[in-house]
């Protein structure tokens, strides 16, 4: 009765190689929806996955956003959760221990309020063992003062880049916000600031209101929407920026299945992030890596890096 | 390594309108449960309604054949009414059990539950727990169960098995005392001395609300609390509740992984 449990080990063709972050297969468990790991390693070998994408840090810990912060939607989630977090410091200290235990590329997601907060954090993950790539998010949409203004002006964006990457030499993976009129734009600008990877997309801003009390259901009013419901727009921008830029791009956006994962990948992505199929099903991620072998397998491809790019139009 | 649990409904009973008790079938590897403690569940193979949805577990028992839980659930909106529609041999993802449970003092000789509408369920179990498993006498246990109407009073016939004195109250009075639950305990509160017994609570929010005003900080009291979850697993960070820490701060804890089971005079009801 019990669902099989099968040995998801990835083969050599599912090796990939992010701007210096070596990774054994190209999934990744995306920030904000795996914690920071341990929340998951009683349901799935975390050694299996390619890496890990750690919930947001900020220099100071922080309380994150009054409930109520999620609402289901069709084919999808709203969540306003306000980059809950315990700080850079306690995740260097509490849990990176826990971390270090895994064969497992540890991304550590960052962001700050101002140019200073970013370059501090940076500063506080440079060469810390166990931390493999940094990924900073300038583009979550839910803090009013942050995220949004970063991520939306290509300068502002540009300026984040520069700031991290003179504080810290890891790969360096900047996450794109899609709510903007051309995400190429601020592509090319972290592109060109430095950044070694972009990363997209993050959450689309959206909303939703309860009909018989005329309020909103989330406290924050507006959240960000998640799941296959935004796959459409994310692999649109995936293949509009993975055209512009030279440097990788990780593909995310509604990925539950093995499918849709190669299809970002044939869309241009170098690898993907796997995010809110893990709450519907804890063990998405390494569901899919298998699947992506069968698919290989099937298909007579004997690296995954084959597949990249490889639109027809 | 804990697993998602493939379970079988072997029953899924309307008992009152609206509400439902369902049976579900799981293999031998589902950890026991303690009371308090909830399960995510989703109807296998289906993506829609997209999340899984948290339930008490309002009854268990492991035979030879296996094990099985009872869910005791309200129909409240599209996910529990998709989920009033299966039937006996449909088959659902089971995740749990998860949470924390309620904390049990030997030290207090009277135990009183307190439960609005569907707050009965995880409360049945503790009650069930408390009689079976650490063999306390029914006549040391009191249950206060109320609802706005005697339509809304679920889970009876347990109670009366697991406790000495059931004491059911409804807003309008068709069945049992007529008035709100709190004030029903209240009449009844000089009977229970603060330091020799121990209050358990779950319902509505204006119920644990108007409970932690009338007890708080007088009577050990835990309550378990309700939200909106995502994953369950305490993740996401989606299903928080305001808490007081010490020295006055305030924290958003997880009622999946924190709680659901908290001390009443810690909850900030806002």
């Amino acid at each position: 009765m019990s669902k099989a449990v099968k040995n998801y080990k990835a083969g050599e063709g599912m090796k990939v190689n992010i701007a210096g972050l070596q990774m054994k297969n190209p999934v990744i468990t995306a920030s904000g929806t795996f914690g920071y790991g341990e929340e998951y390693a009683d349901y799935i070998d975390l050694n299996l996955l390619g890496g890990i994408s750690v919930k947001g840090l900020s220099l100071a810990p922080r309380a994150g956003n009054p409930p109520p912060r999620i609402m289901e939607t069709t084919g999808g989630m709203l969540n306003s959760v306000g980059l809950q977090n315990i700080g850079v410091d306690a995740f260097i200290e509490e849990k990176i221990p826990f971390l270090r235990k895994f064969d497992v590329a540890v991304i550590a997601n960052i962001y700050g309020e101002s140019y200073a907060d970013y370059a501090a954090v940076a500063a506080k993950l440079d060469g810390v063992p166990g931390v493999h790539a940094l990924e900073v998010n300038i583009s979550c949409p839910n803090v009013q003062k942050g995220g949004l203004s970063f991520g939306a002006d290509p300068r502002a964006a540009a300026e984040v880049t520069r700031r991290v990457r003179a504080k810290n030499s890891l790969p360096l993976i900047v996450k794109l916000t899609p709510n903007v009129t051309d995400i190429t734009v601020i592509a090319r600008a972290v592109e060109q600031a430095g950044a070694d990877a972009v990363s997209l997309i993050n959450t689309l801003t959206g909303m939703s209101i309860d009909l018989d009390t005329r309020e909103p259901h989330l406290k924050s009013i507006t959240g960000g929407l998640s799941g296959p419901a935004i796959k459409p727009v994310a692999l649109r921008m995936v293949w509009q920026v993975a055209r512009q830029v030279k440097i990788p791009v990780i593909g995310m956006g509604g990925i539950m299945t093995a499918r849709d994962a190669l299809e970002f990948m044939v869309a241009g992505a170098s690898a993907v992030q796997v995010g809110t199929a893990s709450f519907v099903n804890p063990r998405s991620g390494v569901e899919i890596i298998d699947g992506m072998q069968g698919y290989m397998k099937k298909n007579r491809i004997k690296k995954i890096t084959d597949i990249v790019g490889t639109l027809k139009t | 390594m804990k697993d998602i649990c493939l379970g079988l409904v072997t029953a899924n009973e309307e008992i009152k309108r609206n509400y439902f008790l369902m049976k579900v079938a799981l293999p031998d590897g589902f950890t026991d449960p303690l009371p308090g403690q909830f399960v995510m569940m989703r109807i296998a193979g289906l993506q829609d309604p997209f999340l899984s949805r948290p339930l008490s577990i309002y009854a268990f028992s492991r035979s030879q054949k296996g094990c099985m839980i009872e869910l005791l659930y309200r129909v409240a909106g599209r996910g529990t009414g998709i989920m009033a529609g299966l039937i006996a041999g449909s088959e659902v993802e089971v995740i749990g059990p998860l949470g924390q449970s309620y904390v049990v003092d030997p030290r207090r000789e009277n135990i009183v539950f307190i439960a609005g509408g569907i707050g009965v369920a995880p409360l049945s179990l503790l009650a069930g727990h408390l009689g079976e498993t650490v063999c306390r006498e029914a006549s040391s246990m009191t249950f206060f169960l109320g609802a706005r109407t005697a339509e809304e009073i679920v889970g009876l016939e347990l109670l009366h098995k697991y406790c000495y004195r059931v004491i059911v109250c409804t807003d309008d009075g068709s069945m049992g005392e007529k008035g709100q639950v709190i004030s029903v305990f209240k009449k009844e509160m000089a009977k229970f001395p603060s330091a020799e017994t121990a209050l358990y609570a779950c319902g509505p929010r204006p119920m644990l609300k108007a409970l932690a005003i009338m007890v708080g900080g007088k009577y050990m009291c835990q309550v378990s609390l309700e939200e909106r979850m995502a994953c369950g697993v305490g993740a996401c960070a989606g299903c928080v509740v305001a808490i007081k820490e010490q020295a006055g701060a305030m924290a958003y804890r997880r009622v999946c992984a924190d709680g659901p089971v908290f001390d009443l005079e810690k909850v900030i009801w806002q």
